[in-house]
């Protein structure tokens, strides 16, 4: 028992830390909590699953492609609803959030239907279901290493971009001081829609497996993982990628554990009592850095 | 600000004095459904319940993402204590004010000092909780059953040797949730024009120049959350005897995000602007109900609408549409908290 | 006769910069003090540590009234306001889209005390209290010039009124200390002469000033001793003629070698 949940909590936990490098990266950027990232993530799946039933197209195409269309649609939600508002306070940038995470989710809603959609299972490699790895009582199928090893490819790709990259070092400065980067030379603007780029393309990684895995796509499946995502976001300390990824872990091992040992009812809640007690307690969480009030001058 | 009545009235108090006479005189109006009065007490409901929330973001300036937490637990308490102790709806009323405003400050004391962003995740996060306990309790709350069978409200003198009244059909209920919408505005204006509302302006305006006058930020910004819960609350304890049916799924995120854009659309610390809001959008979220199915749409997609709006107002017009100074300045694009230069180069001490 | 203020060995530093450095001096009661120096000196840090937006890395600021003392280093602001010591702001920080008289009757805030149950109920507590609030406010506004301005947006007057309009909030919590910060700045002469006057009533009135000012006219004019820091560090202090001609000062504004030029020309 101890084992299967602690599978399943790394498993959950990865999924996680993909969507939570998506929240951090954003705030780091702009000082923003992008609502809609869980909707980001929600139409990879969508996206998935369109492509794979009405464009026949096999899972390793309709996979990275859904992926690119959800980076666009991140820089797309960038452009339209958050660019605009660059120079308002956050209470209305908070606000036009929250309304985007709506609105997709019913446009999601009127495109696709409310009713939960299965994946199709026939489109994913046969061999996920068999047993890879074997031991203590719990059986790894190779649909969870494909998981696992995603998820771990991906974090370690996210690292070296930014660590590494061109791209990556104007993100962070960026991150650290707009006003400074742009007399830099950076085009701040183009940073700010390349992180969304790249959260939306991990985001929707992200949905696309967890539509695949538990095999049930639906259009507020963003709504409860991105607050989730957050929590674990926030658990790291929020504007740390690392702290994401770790958060991220912690958090999905932790509500593994919770589900299986206390209350299975209480899933969710795991989550929303972390999330509230580490910003309560320890606001810079595991990494991090407070979020910055801008500091008033005397 | 005490000016003799002066015996022409300005059009906006004329306006009012229509609207209430109107508002009396409504039920018995040749063409007035049950239908339409229960729209209309809808519309007093949230008029109740947004200005409750526009104590936080309008008079105070912060986003509280948790209001239907309050909204879900005064309305289960209500309903509950009524289930099971037929307590009388006079006695619930004030019972549910004090509940509210308990909750108020054990959610604000920790969670008032911490920066906005966090204040408004720790509010959802609030709320979200509490429809799990009311949707997994099922002990105390029947769960995803709902609690049906709560009592209506009744005028009860049989104490007195007078007879026992219950509430039938919706006149009554009107007429309370008119009653209801003109204490919480009378209260809302007394409030604003009060040391109190003074303080909360004046921390809403520039925090560091308030403690510079000695008031306490956190202290005033709990007693603020709290008597939003605590309206909150009511509004939920009405609900509870109106509708005598409740279940969690009533109580969602959704619920707080439409009466912020109640607040948001009309005005943010505006007392009518609020009330308009609210008017407006439970209107509109009512057409769309009946109009939508004819499209082939679930009804639940008329909060794309919502969304779209909220999207739109932040966009271009983020003060709402009555909107106040104080807020609008708040809310205009490229406004920091620096504050005024000297006119002549001046440079740090 | 105690000192109303006493500082004592006042160190912050922010992070690794030591913005004060060991500064010491004490204000008596009725005096009215002038605090110069280069800009970056730290003066404003100086006053926000006094009013308590910031927290001194070491040393006591005591504070006493009526036999009393107060040590209010990293007192909160709200405290160290209640206990009688105001200050006016280098950025005039008013609450711009309140009325004039809003913002002073706010002033009155520590000294009142209805809350919510007054408001909504009207006692006859807070009826008093509320004609008190209103009454002082006009007497306060009154004071500095502003009379029959009430209902005007703060942010909609002249800079120079605005100045007054801050120092009559200051005024209206009461303080027996009044801290204001570069008062006279962005003021024409004039303006200069009638802040003067309005510090010595000011004084009149009980209150002991000290203030942060570049402009030297009001300082020689309205201050009976001056204080002088650079870089942190206390430098001089004195009469004002006095200290204009300290050489250490001279230097400081001027840089080394002005004060041997200025006394060889």
């Amino acid at each position: 028992m101890f084992l299967q949940q602690l599978v399943n909590g790394l498993v959950i936990g990865g999924i996680y830390a993909m969507i939570a490098v998506g929240y951090t990266m954003i705030y780091g950027v702009i000082q923003l909590i992008n609502f809609a990232h869980g909707e980001i993530y929600m139409l990879g799946a969508f996206f998935a699953i369109t492509f794979i039933s009405f464009l026949s197209l096999p899972f390793y195409v309709a996979f990275p492609l859904s992926m690119a269309c959800c980076a666009i649609c991140g820089v797309l939600l960038d452009i339209v609803a958050y660019r605009p508002l660059r120079r308002s306070p956050r209470l209305a940038a908070l606000i036009t959030a929250i309304g985007m995470s709506i609105f997709l989710q019913n446009l999601a809603m009127i495109i696709w239907g409310s009713r939960p959609k299965p994946f199709p299972q026939e489109a994913l490699p046969a061999y996920f279901d068999t047993t890879a790895v074997s031991f203590g009582g719990v059986n790894l199928s190779w649909f969870h290493i494909f998981i696992f090893g995603l998820t771990l490819v991906m974090m370690i790709g996210l690292n070296l971009i930014i660590k590494k990259t061109r791209w990556g070092k104007a993100m962070r400065a960026v991150a650290q001081n707009q006003t400074m980067a742009a007399l830099a030379g950076i085009n701040v603007n183009r940073v700010i829609s390349y992180t969304f780029a790249l959260a939306g393309a991990l985001g929707g990684a992200a949905g696309i497996m967890v539509g695949a895995y538990y095999n049930s796509i639906y259009p507020t499946m963003g709504y409860v993982a991105g607050v989730k995502a957050f929590a674990a976001a926030v658990l790291g300390g929020i504007g740390s990628v690392p702290g994401a990824m770790l958060g991220g872990v912690v958090l999905g091992v932790a509500e593994a554990f919770g589900a299986g040992y206390l209350s299975s009812l209480y899933r969710d809640g795991i989550s929303y009592a972390v999330m509230i007690i580490v910003i309560i307690l320890i606001p810079a969480g595991l990494f991090g850095r407070v979020l910055k009030e801008t500091k008033k001058s005397m | 600000m005490d000016k003799p009545i002066s015996p022409n009235l300005t059009r906006g108090a004329k306006i009012r004095i229509g609207l209430l006479i109107l508002a009396l005189v409504l039920p018995v109006l040749p063409l007035v459904s049950d239908y339409l009065l229960h729209i209309i007490i809808l519309i007093f409901l949230y008029m109740i319940l947004s200005l409750g929330l526009n104590i936080v973001p309008g008079f105070n300036g912060l986003l509280d993402l948790g209001y239907v937490g309050f909204y879900g637990i005064g309305a289960y308490t209500s309903g509950l204590l009524t289930y099971h102790f037929g307590l009388s709806y006079w006695v619930i009323i004030p019972l549910a004010f004090i509940n509210g405003a308990i909750w108020g400050i054990l959610l604000g004391a920790p969670t008032l000092r911490l920066t906005g962003d966090y204040f408004a995740i720790v509010t959802f996060g609030f709320s979200e909780l509490v429809v799990l306990f009311l949707t997994n309790e099922i002990w105390l709350t029947r769960g995803p059953l709902g609690l049906p069978g709560i009592d209506v409200v009744s005028i009860d003198l049989t104490l007195f040797g007078g007879p026992k009244w219950e509430f039938v059909g919706e006149v009554p209920y009107y007429y309370l949730a008119l009653c209801m919408v003109l204490v919480t505005v009378f209260v809302m204006y007394r409030i604003q024009d009060s040391r109190l509302g003074r303080a909360w302006f004046a921390i809403r305006d520039d925090e560091v120049a308030a403690v510079s006058c000695g008031i306490n930020l956190l202290t005033y910004k709990v007693i603020a959350f709290a008597i939003s819960a605590a309206f909150g609350a009511v509004g939920g304890s009405f609900f509870a005897r109106w509708v005598t049916f409740l279940s969690p799924d009533m109580f969602k995120f959704w619920e707080s995000f439409l009466i912020l854009c109640m607040i948001v659309l009309g005005g943010m610390g505006n007392i009518w602007g609020v009330m308009i809001g609210a008017a407006l959008l439970v209107s509109l979220s009512e057409v769309l109900r009946e109009i939508l199915p004819l499209f082939g749409l679930p009804a639940e997609v008329r909060f794309l609408a919502f969304g779209l709006i909220m999207v739109l107002m932040m966009r271009y017009r983020p003060a709402g549409m009555l909107p106040i100074p104080a807020v609008a300045a708040q809310m205009r694009a490229g406004r920091t908290k620096r504050k005024k230069e000297k006119p002549v180069a001046g440079l740090k001490s | 006769m105690i000192p109303i203020l006493e500082i004592k060995n006042l160190n912050k530093f922010f992070g690794g910069l030591r913005a004060l450095k060991d500064i010491s001096f004490n204000i008596n009661q009725g005096e009215i003090i002038g605090l110069i120096g280069p800009n970056g000196a730290g003066k404003t840090t100086l006053f926000n540590c006094v009013a308590g937006i910031e927290k001194p890395t070491d040393g006591r600021i005591t504070f006493s009234i009526d036999d009393r003392a107060f040590s209010i280093g990293g007192r909160k602001p709200e405290t160290v306001t209640a206990l009688g010591i105001a200050r006016t702001f280098q950025n005039i920080r008013l609450f711009d889209n309140l009325t004039v008289s809003d913002n002073v009757k706010i002033g009155r805030h520590c000294r009142t005390r209805s809350i919510f149950f007054g408001a909504v109920i009207r006692s006859k507590f807070q009826r008093t209290e509320e004609k008190m609030i209103t009454e002082s406010a006009e007497q306060f506004l009154e004071f500095v010039g502003l009379k029959g301005r009430g209902q005007e947006i703060a942010s909609s007057m002249p800079y120079g009124d605005q100045r007054r309009l801050e120092i009559a909030r200051a005024l209206a919590t009461e303080p027996r200390l009044l801290m204001l910060d570069e008062p006279a700045a962005g003021m024409n002469p004039q303006e200069s002469r009638g802040l003067t006057k309005l510090i010595h009533r000011i004084r009149d009135e009980g209150i002991t000033v000290l203030l942060i000012e570049h402009d030297m006219k009001v300082v020689m004019g309205v201050c009976e001793r001056v204080v002088v820091i650079n870089h942190g560090e206390w430098l001089a202090e004195g009469v004002p003629q006095d200290v204009q001609n300290n050489p250490k000062v001279i230097e400081a504004y001027l840089g080394t070698g002005a004060a041997d030029a200025a006394q060889a020309g």
